[in-house]
């Protein structure tokens, strides 16, 4: 019976995606012109010919992530935290384990395998780091770099071992600062624009970028004549140390030894 | 129907058959890291999905869609902007699918920690096994 149901189910869904590939098959194949709210995206977001509607950004996806879809991206950034908070309240309850006598050269892996990722865990934090830092000129930013970054932890975590990382100040405690600190860097600059135009006594809105015609301040689009594009440039960095902490802080919850969970309870 | 059409209609409907794939891994099978594999499948795909909506034929019969990043703009003219107009892409689809990817690998790093902690709770991943437990 169970089974018949579910190939009763199975069969109904391929029966209707076929429907809806019929139905809907022309509008399926993209046509030779987008659509026009993306025209407005892509003729605006560098634009020194209207200045009330322009971002500043060569980079149309960063300019819609941080500006004309700001208040998305800030929801979707929280919806990130919940998932790494969700991990660390798992995990509560876990004793430190810590061997007593400890010796750092016999952990991890070969010789060869450590050697290769001390030339390339640099590398690919810098690299982490030149994504979110050019996020607003070539295709990356804040997101994209600190995935990538949070590549060289987890390299370090298996090759060299938990121990290592935490003896170089790694711990899930400072982690979780960096993180804090990225996340209210991110409200900071959410509402910067708007206290400027409390001050200054004019309209402004929260998460505004630059100067609209009835917002006349703007957060500054060029310092010392280097091309920042406003609030995304901070939104990048801010958003970049914020993901790598979250996502070294899950990967160092679920390298815990076993030995550490035995028992239970306590610190 | 053109060469570019068809394949469309061969990638779209091997999408579709994945979708139903995914689904059938997250509904049928009791293993949780299979239900967690199928999971990613499922979203990669919808971001798949979201990228075929965006993108956007060659405009000319020589001149590609580009990427929806302005190049030159230290020296743009009106000209230049245009052509980036006529060519791009659209970036909103591209905008929504970068966040979705690194929340997406945020969720499943929490759901695989999620099942690590079943596991040394119930010693089992069965959902089975572990629904005849009950606590």
């Amino acid at each position: 019976m169970k089974r018949l149901v579910g190939l009763v189910v199975i069969i109904l869904f391929i029966l209707a995606f076929s429907l809806l590939l019929v139905v809907a098959g022309g509008s399926i194949v993209p046509g030779r012109e987008v659509r026009g709210l993306a025209r407005v995206y892509l003729n605006t977001s560098y634009n020194p010919w209207s200045p009330y509607f322009t971002v500043n950004s060569p980079e149309s996806v960063t300019s819609v992530v941080w500006d004309y879809r700001g208040l998305d991206t800030v929801f979707e950034t929280m919806v990130f935290y919940l998932a790494i908070i969700g991990s660390i309240a798992l995990a509560r309850g876990y004793r430190k384990y810590i061997p007593a006598k400890l010796d750092y050269s016999k952990l991890g892996l070969s010789v060869i395998v450590k050697t290769v990722t001390r030339i390339t865990a640099p590398l690919i934090i810098i690299v982490a780091a030149s994504i979110a830092l050019h996020g607003h000129l070539t295709p990356g930013g804040g997101f994209q770099g600190g995935a990538t970054g949070a590549v060289a932890p987890l390299l370090i975590l298996i090759i060299f071992s938990q121990y290592y990382l935490i003896r170089r100040g790694v711990r899930k405690e400072s982690m979780l600062i960096v993180r804090s600190l990225g996340l209210t860097g991110i409200g900071i600059t959410a509402i910067a624009v708007f206290l400027a135009g409390l001050v200054a006594g004019v309209h402004a809105y929260v998460l505004q970028n630059q100067a609209k015609a009835t917002a006349p301040v703007s957060a500054p689009a060029y310092i010392d004549n280097q091309l920042i594009s406003g609030t995304l440039w901070f939104f990048n960095i801010f958003e970049f140390f914020a993901v790598l902490a979250g996502f070294t802080i899950v990967l160092l919850l679920l390298t815990i030894p076993e030995r550490a969970y035995q028992g239970g309870g306590g610190e | 129907m053109d060469t570019a059409t068809y394949f469309l209609y061969i990638l779209v409907s091997s999408m579709v058959m994945n979708l139903a794939l995914a689904l059938y891994g997250i509904f049928y099978k009791p293993h949780l890291t299979k239900k967690i594999i199928s999971l990613t499948i499922l979203g990669d795909t919808a971001n798949a999905f979201a990228l075929i909506i965006g993108y956007r034929l060659w405009p000319g019969e020589i001149t590609p869609s580009r990427p929806p990043i302005l190049v030159g703009w230290t020296h743009l003219n009106k000209t230049m902007l245009q052509q980036y107009v006529s060519t791009a892409v659209d970036p909103l689809p591209q905008a929504l699918v970068l966040t979705a990817v690194v929340i997406g690998l945020a969720v499943t790093l929490f759901l695989v920690f999620l099942a690590l902690q079943i596991y040394r709770h119930y010693g089992t991943l069965d959902v089975r096994e572990i629904r005849r437990l009950r606590g």
